[in-house]
């Protein structure tokens, strides 16, 4: 176990792994948008930049 | 010299060595390259020097399948052929539409491009063409090409003088062949009908079938049937790899800037795919011409766009309030993958008034044409989106699957197809000097010996393989 963790109480790591998962989910709820892609819709064939 | 009838020509004793059937561009650019080199030529011309309606009844027929132009409609029996209303568009066909796809079977030719490069030269006299520009990559999917409009040369008008001074040619209007007779190894004559009957059977050393590309294969598959196979021993392919260019309303663009390609004198810019992404695709060659839309139609498309693409359409309205042209319409016209089972037939019920069965074309557009139509659109506007030249909008029917309208271009009136050119006699009825297989003094010009058909008009190509098949003729001829 490391020094860093080894100096953490008991209850701090539990928050910190309860907090894990839920991060993760926030970060797959924003994926990261490239605005070049080439999208089709309604028939048109557009940059993602052009939605906005 | 050029005659009126058959009567008339027959009191001249002329004695030719090789006899043409057919005026058009096909047999007339055959006919001049031989009477240059001083061999004396008949061609034989169905109709006379001016469009009729009696002879244009010739030409009735049927079509099976997809909707396509009546059959005496989209091409003229009568002196210069069907060059008397061609629109005048060039191009050769591309060195990759020579050479055979892994991905559409019976593609491939048994020449390459080079082998018709000499004659161009010639061809650009003849068509009265400027140079070609050579084509410039707008992405690794797309390239901008160059379809050039000539003045339409009007064959029979261009070269009647011509002719008739000529002591080699003999131009003999109002005289059809109705039937070619043969051994199996010699065409032995051809059967004449003029003035509205019987006019007896002609005899040359060489015949040359040039009638156009769907007559081509009415006249070979009539006489083979009456000659028992005596005409083209090996007919399995007769008839059949009949190809047309399909065209349709694709689309429409804005454009970031009109003047980044520059349009023709008809507002025309036109887009091919490269051979890398046919590949990739695994779609058939086409051409996208993007034409200037009037300023009604730019409006309605922005109002359009506006819906699904808001920053887009502010730019555009941006561009329309400094009234800057950037809008287009995108028309489509591709290659159909040959076919054997599009394909030309004799009628079993109908026949013209010399008693030769009309044609019944049964034609079809194939599932690898309908993806290469929408894929290709998806692949031109992906280039221009990509590279911000514009935007593209794919009309509906097409990205749903709809069906094919009817009220539109349909098709190029090229026929193509029908006689091919190969080297299995079981998929080819001439061989890459243009002779049917198994004779030794038959011939055939025209598109119907194309093997693909590529995405271009057909007409310049035509003219190019015919100063060949002249050229080669030339030299057997005089052998
Ligand atoms: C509306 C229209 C627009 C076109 N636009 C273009 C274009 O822009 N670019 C392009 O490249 N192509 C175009 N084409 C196609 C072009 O016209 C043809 O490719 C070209 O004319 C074919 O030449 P050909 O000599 O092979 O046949 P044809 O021009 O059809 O000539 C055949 C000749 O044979 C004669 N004939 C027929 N049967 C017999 C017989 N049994 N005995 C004796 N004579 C016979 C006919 O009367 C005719 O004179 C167009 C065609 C049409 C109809």
């Amino acid at each position: 176990m490391s020094r860093f963790i080894r100096k953490m109480s008991r209850r701090a790591i539990m928050q910190a792994l309860i907090t894990l998962p839920a991060l993760s989910l926030f970060r797959s709820q924003q994926p990261v948008v490239d605005p070049d892609e080439i999208v089709e819709i309604n028939g048109w064939i557009l940059r993602r930049s052009d939605l906005a | 010299m050029i005659f009126d009838s058959y009567e008339a020509y027959k009191q001249t004793g002329f004695k030719p060595k090789a006899c043409i059937l057919g005026s058009g561009p096909a047999g007339m650019t055959i006919a001049r390259k031989l009477g240059t080199a001083g061999i004396p030529i008949v061609v034989l011309e169905a109709g006379s020097r001016e469009f009729s309606e009696e002879s244009q009844d010739f030409y009735r027929g049927k079509t099976v399948g997809d909707f396509y132009f009546d059959l005496d409609i989209t091409r003229l029996r009568f002196m210069g052929g069907s060059s008397n209303h061609w629109a005048g568009w060039c191009r050769v066909l591309d060195k990759q539409d020579f050479e055979p796809k892994a991905w559409a079977p019976d593609t491939g030719w048994p020449i390459s491009r080079a082998d018709i490069e000499p004659y161009l030269g010639e061809v650009h006299d003849i068509l009265e063409l400027p140079a070609f520009r050579p084509d410039v990559p707008v992405s690794d999917d797309i390239r901008w090409v160059q379809l050039i409009k000539s003045p339409a040369v009007r064959f029979g008008e261009k070269y009647a003088d011509e002719l008739d001074k000529s002591k080699n040619i003999a131009v003999v209007l109002n005289t059809y062949a109705t039937e070619l007779t043969g051994d199996g190894k010699r065409i032995t004559g051809a059967k004449l009908w003029s003035n509205g009957q019987d006019a007896g059977t002609f005899s040359a050393d060489y015949f040359v079938a040039c009638t156009g590309g769907l007559e081509n294969s009415r006249l070979l598959l009539w006489s083979n049937e009456r000659s028992n196979g005596g005409v083209v021993p090996n007919a399995a392919a007769l008839g059949r790899y009949w190809m047309e260019h399909p065209t349709f309303e694709g689309g429409n663009a804005v454009l970031a800037n009109y003047s980044e390609f520059e349009v023709d004198g008809s507002n025309e810019a036109f887009f091919s795919p490269t051979l890398a992404a046919m590949e990739r695709l695994q779609i058939m060659n086409f051409g996208i011409r993007l034409i200037e839309s009037p300023y009604p139609n730019v409006k309605k498309l922005i109002a359009d766009l506006a819906c699904t693409a808001p920053n887009m359409a502010e730019w555009m309205s941006f561009q329309l309030d400094q009234r800057l042209r950037c809008a287009a319409q995108l028309y489509v016209a591709w290659e159909q993958a040959p076919l054997a089972s599009n394909r030309i037939e004799l009628s079993k019920t109908d026949v013209d008034h010399a008693g030769v069965p009309r044609i019944e074309l049964r034609w079809k557009k194939s599932p690898l044409e309908r993806r290469t139509l929408l894929e290709g659109l998806r692949l031109f506007g992906t280039t221009m989106a990509q590279k911000n030249l514009g935007r593209v909008r794919i009309d509906d029917w097409i990205s749903n699957g709809g069906d094919y309208p009817t009220n539109e271009e349909t098709a190029g009136h090229h026929h193509m197809g029908g006689t091919r050119m190969g080297t299995d006699v079981l998929k080819s009825v001439v061989d890459a000097n243009c002779k049917v297989h198994g004779m030794d003094n038959f011939y055939v010009g025209g598109s119907s010996v194309f093997c693909t058909s590529g995405q271009c008009n057909p007409t310049t190509t035509i003219t190019a393989l015919a100063c060949r098949l002249g050229e080669h003729l030339g030299k057997v001829i005089a052998v």
